[in-house]
Parts: structure tokens; C-alpha cells; sequence
């Protein structure tokens, strides 16, 4: 009912939207124009949070969050949090339509590939002093930052690692797992091989979302999105080439195909047709649901394998105050109290969302969990695109140019220089 | 004898071709998540599990999401049948000075796309203080220039013979139009209703934008809610929802139908 190209048509069609109102208004926003309390907030004050506070949250984590506030009104009885759990269909939408009508909450949960835009459009207001920035895993530190000011937390996160059926790898020979680019390619040719795999891994053929498995290839390789400003675009280097061109081979050498129908990654890996596929920590439960118990000792994960490092891409989310709030500092604090270790723990507990503070890992929950620590570990390498207004129209085109270079064999080289010339063209954005 | 045949088999190919995937949303509301997966898919549930109509109805706020999908959907009809019409008959019989100007104005908000008023739409109803409200979900909805449109175009067709009969007989101008022309137009309100009902129904971005606590959702906004994750979609639960969220259209176009064959042969013999 909700596919991904209806979402991406939301997702297009608001940020329509919401240029379409600039524009009728017959002025930009300008960074300071929300009418309450314009002046940043630089420190948190001591002492409980109080009054009342609205909250967004998308999905699962609106539904969940109520109850995490329980506890932060047991610890600051002077507070009235209202939590408004908002659909992922259109969550964007929502935020630009409030963020142009002023109706925005105190606080919410954003997506980290928003940020540039909302910070842009100034609806954020930027992180005061006193939080444990070392805390946070550094790549999902990185989504609060745009321009070099931070704007909020992290507050949960995900990344991408090879999941495989350790029953079939062992009878490819695979009994541990590979570490480099060759050890990779050489287990999806013995799955097939040895093992009775149609493919070796599926890997998304191009399409909507593939840059976040393909970025971490061209990441390990050395590539970077933009330069040190996060204004030019530098994806026609060799690096990014060279990404490209593993990812191409795994097509070329039919380990992955481009003829497998979409949404059944975890019927094949349960059938034992594609039994490895790069994605995030949900898919433990898609595949077990998809499989029953038979399937759950047989699931494995490693880290991406290594060319010069070895890179995955962090997803999550993060947790802002809007400039606009009239609560600012009991904002904060609920954000500082939601980033603390022990509050992140029990939110796992509630939501099963992965820590965005590293102590937080140490909880028995998860650190006895037979997958989760090997995302924590790959956390301490994950990267995501730098928070730039027009990320989302360059991620489309990407998914273009991978979609020809997988499908229709568009060399790398071609590709690289087709991603440059569009990304360059839509520009970063901002102002 | 020949020909009959030909005609029921296109019939129930036709026939096949829409129901199948409205059977399929049915039957998948029955199955696991593992089985809405299974390749190759199964038709029947094989494990047949009412957990999702249980995981939906279970969400303590259900039944508010559909008495508010029902009443704004109902206001909302109700509105455009009344105000359309008479918009539309004013429109098509009465001469007044600027008819045709205020016709050309209804026909030009027609022309503009609903995503580009869509934010000022937002805008102004908040700046009326009426976000978060019933009247925030219903006003912008209650009189549609298409509505407008139709009624008009229904009303042309109409002979003003009739009119002028009412006015022999010494109806005023309200009972003209109340009691002898509207009764008339059936078909064109039934057209309309349905219409509007369904655009009302299935209305899933004003509601959301506009909604700012939880209460005030309607069936749509709370099925994306709870059935679409950031990653991960419980494909149950959307079918489950999906079925619910159908089953009072279907209701609604069952009882309106006989009107909408009844006058397609009421206009044929005009």
C-alpha cells in the first residue's frame, strides 16, 4: 500500500511544498525568524525541567515513548511531557508544513539525513553547553553537525553489516568469516558454488536507498561525498570509482542479481536462494519472523569487509529542540536526560533502538545478545552523507546512475562522472 | 447464444481482475507476516491468525480514529451536497449580475493544484486558531469548486419549464428549488457524495498536518502509523487496517448505487 516510491513521492511533493510556501510568502526564512525566543540557548540550567513540553516521534518510537516519559516525570514531577507519535509516511511533510506555519513542538525525533534541511530553514536550535559529546558514536555525532554548529543529539542508530546462514557457509567452507574485499567476493562465489545458492548476496540493484550500501564500498575505498567545505561534490575520484567497480563485479559475476523480486530478501535468505544480504539490525527480526525458530541459530553477521578501512553507513536517529519552543531549557533537559547511558539502555529494552552512547553497549541486554555487539562494533567505523539541504534529490540520482551501471552495464568511470555532473547541478544547497 | 458467452467471459476475466487484489488484502489480513513473505505466496491462509485484527483493535485509541474518520468524512458530504447544489443551481438558473464572473472564479480555484495551496491552506487555518480541531479537518472541505462544478453542469440540463411551473403554481424561489429541482438531480448527488466521501475517507495529509495530538487522527494517519516502521513494514496489520478502513465505503457505495443506476436511466429517458 505504502512503497517506497510513494513515499518518495511524499517525501518530493513536500519539500514542493514547502518552497512553493517560501515563495507565496514572498520572502526566505531567514535564520532568525521564529518569533519566540529567538536567542539560542548556551546553557542548560540546573535543577528539574518543568512546565509542559510537546514531543514528536516517528512510528514505533512515538508509540514506545510515553513510556520512557513515565520515568522522566517520576524524576521531575514538575513536568507534563504530551508525546505525538507521528506516521514515517509523512513525517517530513509534516515537519516542513510546521516549520513554515510556526507550529512546530518543542522538541522532536528527526531523521539524521533531515538536518541540513531543518537547520537550514532554521527551525533548530543549536546544542547548548554541558553534553558529552565524546559519549556518541562519532558517525552518528556527525549527523547533528551542519555547517560546524551541532543541532541536537543523537539519539539512536543503526548500521549495515553482511548478514550470512552460517549452516550454508560452512558447507561453502566459510566457517569464518572474510575481512577483505576478495574474502567477500570469494564466499558469494562459493555460496553459489558449493552451496547451492541462485546468488551468492543480494545486493540491491540500484533503486531507491541502494547509495546506503553502496556508499560504504566507495567509503572503504577512500571516497568522500563532498570536500572539507560540504559544498563541492567530489564523487569522479578513483576512490569512488574504485567502489563502484566491486560493487559493479558482484553483478558482472552474477554473485548478485538484478532479476530477484524486490522485498523478498528474507523469504531468499530463509530459502537458502541468496543467503547473505547487507542491511541493519531489524532484519534479525524480519528474517526470524520470515523463518520461524528453525532459521534463528543459523543467522550471522559480520563486519563489512576491509579495502583501505572498512566503512558501513550509520542511520538512526536524532533528538532537537526547535528554536521556536517557549521551553527551551526543559526541552534540553529531557534531551539531556534522554542521552544519558542508563536512559538509552532501558529505552533498547522498550524500543530495541541501539544506543547512540557507547557506555550505554555495555548493558547486559545488549552485550549479551548474539549479534547486536558486532554492530558495536562496526559503529566505531560508520559513516553518513554530510547534512546537506539537497541530499535527498542526490541520493535519487545516484540510485539512477547505479541502477544503469548494474542493470544496463554503464561502466564506473561513467558513472562517476553521471553522479558528479547531476549532483554538482542540484548544487548542496542552503544558504 | 454465442455472443452471451463471449460477454460472461469478459465479464469474470473483468471481474477476476478486481477482486483478486481486494481478496488478497482480505485473505492476507489471516496470514503471519512469514506467510505475507512466503515465496511462492499462498492464496489460502495456511495458518490462518486473527493476531492482526487483535494487534489493530488493541491500540486503545482505535475507536476514536474512526468516529473521527466518520464524522468528518459525514460532515463533509453533507456539507457538499448542500452547499454545492445550491451553489451550482444559483449558478445554472438564477440571473444575477457577475454570474458568469463568480462562475469563472469557482472554475479557476479548479484549475489549481491542491499541493500549491496546500501550505497556505496550513497557514491560514492555523492562524485562525483552528489547528488541532474538528473545524480545522472539516471547513476547508465543505464546499468543493468540482462539486460546484458538477451540480452546475447537472442543473443546465434540467428545463426551466419547470421552474416556470413552480411559479404558476406560487412556489417561492427556495421551494423551487428545494422541492422540484434538487429531487432531480439525484444521480449528479449521488455521483457527488460518493465522491466526496471517499476523497474524505481516504484523506491521509491534511489530517496528519493539521492533527497535532494523538486524538484527533483519523483511520488513515493512524493505519501509517502503526503498520509502516523506518525499515520494516508489518505487512499484516496494514492489510488488517486496510480491510477495516474499506469495509464503511463499501457500505456507503452499496447504498448509494441504486440511486446512480436509477438515475442513469432516469437522465436516459430525458
Amino acid at each position: 500500500m505504502f512503497t517506497h516510491s510513494i513515499r518518495r513521492r511524499l517525501v518530493i511533493g513536500s519539500a514542493a511544498l514547502t518552497a512553493t510556501a517560501l515563495a507565496l510568502a514572498g520572502c526566505g526564512r531567514s535564520s532568525d525568524s521564529p518569533d519566540a525566543g529567538s536567542q539560542a540557548t548556551t546553557t542548560v540550567s540546573q535543577g528539574p525541567a518543568t512546565g509542559n513540553l510537546t514531543v514528536w516521534a516517528m512510528g514505533t518510537e512515538g508509540e514506545n515513548l510515553p513510556k520512557l516519559m513515565e520515568q522522566f516525570k517520576q524524576a521531575n514531577p514538575g513536568v507534563n511531557v504530551t508525546v505525538t507519535p507521528i506516521p514515517w509516511d509523512a513525517a517530513h511533510s509534516k515537519f516542513t508544513t510546521a516549520i513554515t506555519a510556526n507550529t512546530l513542538p518543542d522538541a522532536a525525533m528527526v531523521g539524521t539525513t533531515w538536518m541540513g534541511e531543518f537547520a537550514d530553514l532554521g527551525a533548530l536550535d543549536p546544542t547548548p553547553q554541558g553534553f558529552d559529546n565524546s559519549g556518541f558514536y562519532p558517525g552518528a555525532l556527525d549527523t547533528t553537525k551542519v555547517g560546524g554548529t551541532q543541532y541536537g543529539v543523537p539519539w539512536y542508530v543503526e548500521t549495515r553489516l553482511v548478514f550470512y546462514r552460517k549452516d550454508l557457509a560452512a558447507k561453502a567452507g566459510f566457517s569464518t568469516p572474510p575481512t577483505d574485499w576478495d574474502g567477500l567476493k570469494a564466499m558469494a562465489k562459493a555460496m553459489k558454488d558449493k552451496a547451492g545458492a541462485k546468488y551468492g548476496i543480494n545486493l540491491q540493484p540500484g533503486g531507491t536507498g541502494s547509495w546506503q550500501t553502496v556508499m560504504p564500498f566507495a567509503w572503504s575505498a577512500g571516497a568522500n561525498i563532498t570536500g572539507d567545505d560540504e559544498k563541492s561534490f567530489t564523487f569522479d575520484t578513483p576512490e569512488m570509482q574504485e567502489g563502484l567497480k566491486y560493487y559493479q563485479s558482484f553483478f558482472t559475476d552474477k554473485l548478485a542479481g538484478t532479476d530477484l523480486p524486490p522485498n523478498q530478501t528474507e523469504a531468499q535468505f530463509v530459502n537458502g536462494q541468496v543467503p547473505m544480504f547487507i542491511s541493519g539490525p531489524w532484519m534479525a527480526g524480519s528474517v526470524a519472523k520470515a523463518g520461524g525458530d528453525a532459521i534463528k541459530p543459523n543467522i550471522g553477521v559480520f563486519q563489512l569487509p576491509k579495502n583501505k578501512t572498512a566503512t558501513s553507513f550509520v542511520g538512526g536517529s536524532d533528538f532537537v529542540v526547535f528554536k521556536s519552543s517557549k521551553n527551551k531549557d526543559s526541552a534540553w533537559k529531557l534531551v539531556k536526560w534522554l542521552s544519558d547511558a542508563k536512559t538509552q539502555a532501558s529505552w533498547f529494552k522498550m524500543s530495541s533502538d541501539l544506543p547512540a552512547v557507547k557506555s550505554a553497549w555495555q548493558d547486559p541486554s545488549i552485550a549479551s545478545d548474539p549479534l547486536l555487539p558486532v554492530f558495536g562494533k562496526q559503529l566505531d567505523d560508520a559513516k553518513a552523507p554530510p547534512a546537506i539541504v539537497n541530499w535527498e534529490q542526490i541520493a535519487a540520482q545516484f540510485d539512477t546512475e547505479v541502477e544503469k551501471m548494474t542493470k544496463a552495464g554503464q561502466s564506473p568511470a561513467d558513472t562517476a562522472k553521471a553522479i558528479q555532473t547531476k549532483a554538482t547541478q542540484i548544487g548542496a544547497g542552503g544558504s | 447464444m454465442r455472443r452471451t458467452w463471449w460477454i460472461y467471459l469478459i465479464g469474470v476475466l473483468g471481474l477476476v481482475a478486481v477482486a483478486a487484489p481486494f481478496l488478497w488484502m482480505v485473505l492476507g489480513s489471516f496470514k503471519t507476516q512469514g506467510e505475507l513473505l512466503r515465496v511462492p505466496p499462498t492464496w489460502w491462509p495456511q495458518d490462518a491468525t486473527t493476531q492482526n485484527y487483535d494487534d489493530l483493535f488493541s491500540k486503545a485509541s482505535f475507536p476514536r480514529y474512526f468516529v473521527n474518520s466518520a464524522l468528518v468524512a459525514l460532515v463533509v458530504t453533507a456539507g457538499n451536497l448542500t452547499f454545492c447544489s445550491m451553489i451550482g443551481y444559483a449558478l445554472a438558473k438564477l440571473r444575477f449580475k457577475g454570474r458568469n464572473a463568480l462562475f469563472i472564479v469557482v472554475m479557476a480555484t479548479l484549475m489549481i493544484p491542491g499541493m500549491v495551496t496546500f501550505v497556505p491552506l496550513f497557514v491560514l487555518v492555523t492562524n485562525a486558531g483552528l489547528a488541532n480541531s474538528y473545524p480545522g479537518l472539516i471547513l476547508p472541505f465543505l464546499v468543493s469548486p468540482f462539486g460546484v462544478f458538477l451540480m452546475r453542469q447537472f442543473f443546465l440540463g434540467l428545463p426551466d419549464d419547470l421552474m416556470d411551473a413552480g411559479r404558476v403554481d406560487g412556489s417561492g424561489e427556495l421551494g423551487i428549488f428545494a422541492r422540484i429541482m434538487l429531487p432531480l438531480t439525484r444521480p449528479a448527488l449521488a455521483t457527488l457524495g460518493i465522491l466526496t466521501f471517499l476523497g474524505s475517507w481516504n484523506n491521509f495529509l491534511w489530517p496528519l498536518v493539521i492533527a497535532q495530538t494523538e486524538d484527533k487522527y483519523t483511520l488513515p494517519v493512524a493505519l501509517a502509523l502503526y503498520s509502516t516502521g523506518q525499515n520494516a513494514q508489518n505487512y499484516g496489520l496494514l492489510m488488517a487496517g486496510a480491510v477495516v478502513v474499506v469495509l464503511p465505503v463499501l457500505v456507503m457505495f452499496l447504498a448509494f448505487q441504486r440511486h446512480v443506476t436509477k438515475g442513469i436511466a432516469i437522465t436516459g429517458l430525458k
